[in-house]
């Protein structure tokens, strides 16, 4: 016999916390990078086919909307490189007391928009 | 596929409103989740004006004070009040917790309390939790050890007896399990953090010989990786264990030993 019964709310009051927030914007960040690495491959691909795509994409990118993407695609491989080198750390079995989550995952949040703006300033010849 | 949004006949309704009879000063108004089985009307929430100065000072206190001065027919489980039986285990400001060890204060503003998240309800805050015990059973939580004798005492060494601790301490309580979003979406399937932990205290109890049997048993896609180390369990933990941290060691040990 089914069940009936109500289900209990579940995401709609369970209260966020640092270690649930990086593990979802992981999850997240991990579906627009693995959709980027498509577009960047193709990108690289009409590249090889003629100037005119050149162009056409070297327009794109200096537009406002293509630098947003940039920089929110260089957010988006830090943010999963280092929450990835916190995931190692925990698979390894350290870092699991509930400060040294929160610590882990501070520097994880705080440590992509710092690499971000490293890297965009690399690119940029800023240093 | 994962059910963000609760199902149609899950959808919160606004309850009543009990208004401060007391004439009391300070006034805290505690939502508290309803659903009565006996009619078909959807779970609703119930808003109680409680005097909190005249009131202990645990959420479980709160719950008390309600069901006998405001309205008894507010159903919840509790017994011991000590942190030890693990019966009043609920989600209460968004967490989940003991109500006999969370103090109302340490909630900022209306306390909101609801039954343990992604459970069937059974009555206002008590959720179904049979799937959670057929999955302990699953594990068979007892010591198994074939050859030595029934009669004669087996020793442990003081190392051997400190692999349990931190892991012998937990009460099933299931603040842990039902606040993991993995076992939200896969807890059929997913054993959760509540029964890994137990899973573990048996692997690691050097008296038990079946050791490698239960690791090869918990070696599954779905009973045991779907842990995404999302640690909400560590941080729900009433008894301050880390049930993140034992799955942790049982990925580990599967992944050195050749089980």
């Amino acid at each position: 016999m089914e069940n009936k019964n109500p289900l209990s709310p579940h995401l709609q009051i369970y209260r966020w916390h640092i270690s649930s927030l990086v593990s979802i914007a992981h999850r997240i960040t991990g579906i627009i990078n693995f959709v980027a690495l498509i577009f960047i491959c193709i990108w690289v691909f009409l590249l090889f086919s003629g100037e005119t795509n050149y162009n056409l994409i070297d327009h794109f990118l200096k537009s406002i909307f293509g630098k947003f993407i940039i920089l929110g695609l260089i957010w988006s491989f830090s943010f999963q490189i280092l929450s990835e080198i916190r995931h190692l750390i925990l698979d390894m079995g350290y870092g699991f007391e509930p400060k040294m989550t929160k610590i882990s995952g501070l520097l994880v949040i705080f440590g992509s928009f710092f690499l971000t703006v490293t890297i965009f300033m690399v690119g940029k010849n800023l240093f | 596929m994962v059910q963000l949004n609760l199902p149609k006949n899950s959808k919160i309704k606004k309850g009543n409103y009990f208004k401060d009879k007391s004439g009391a000063k300070n006034i805290k108004k505690v939502n508290v989740y309803r659903w009565d089985p006996s009619t078909e009307e959807n779970p609703r929430i119930d808003t109680y004006e409680v005097d909190i100065d005249n009131c202990p000072s645990k959420v479980l206190d709160v719950l008390n004070k309600i069901k006998n001065e405001i309205d008894p027919t507010l159903a919840y489980r509790r017994s011991c009040a000590h942190g030890v039986c693990g019966s009043c285990a609920m989600n209460m400001g968004g967490k989940n917790g003991l109500a006999c060890t969370t103090p109302h204060a340490e909630i900022k503003g209306d306390i909101d309390i609801y039954p343990l998240p992604h459970l069937k309800v059974k009555r206002d805050l008590i959720g179904d939790l049979d799937g959670l015990y057929k999955q302990y059973q699953s594990i068979e939580p007892w010591l198994k050890s074939n050859s030595k004798s029934e009669v004669t005492e087996i020793y442990q060494s003081k190392e051997d007896r400190a692999k349990l601790d931190g892991a012998y301490e937990c009460i099933m309580c299931a603040c842990c399990s039902t606040s993991c979003p993995s076992y939200w979406w896969n807890g059929d399937k997913y054993l959760g953090p509540a029964v890994l932990l137990q899973a573990y205290r048996w692997i690691v109890d050097s008296r038990d010989e079946e050791r490698k049997s239960r690791l090869k048993k918990v070696a599954d896609e779905l009973k045991l990786y779907r842990c995404h180390t999302i640690l909400n369990c560590t941080s729900a933990c009433p008894k301050g264990l880390n049930p993140a941290k034992a799955i942790a060691e049982i990925k580990k040990m599967l992944a050195t030993a050749n089980v």
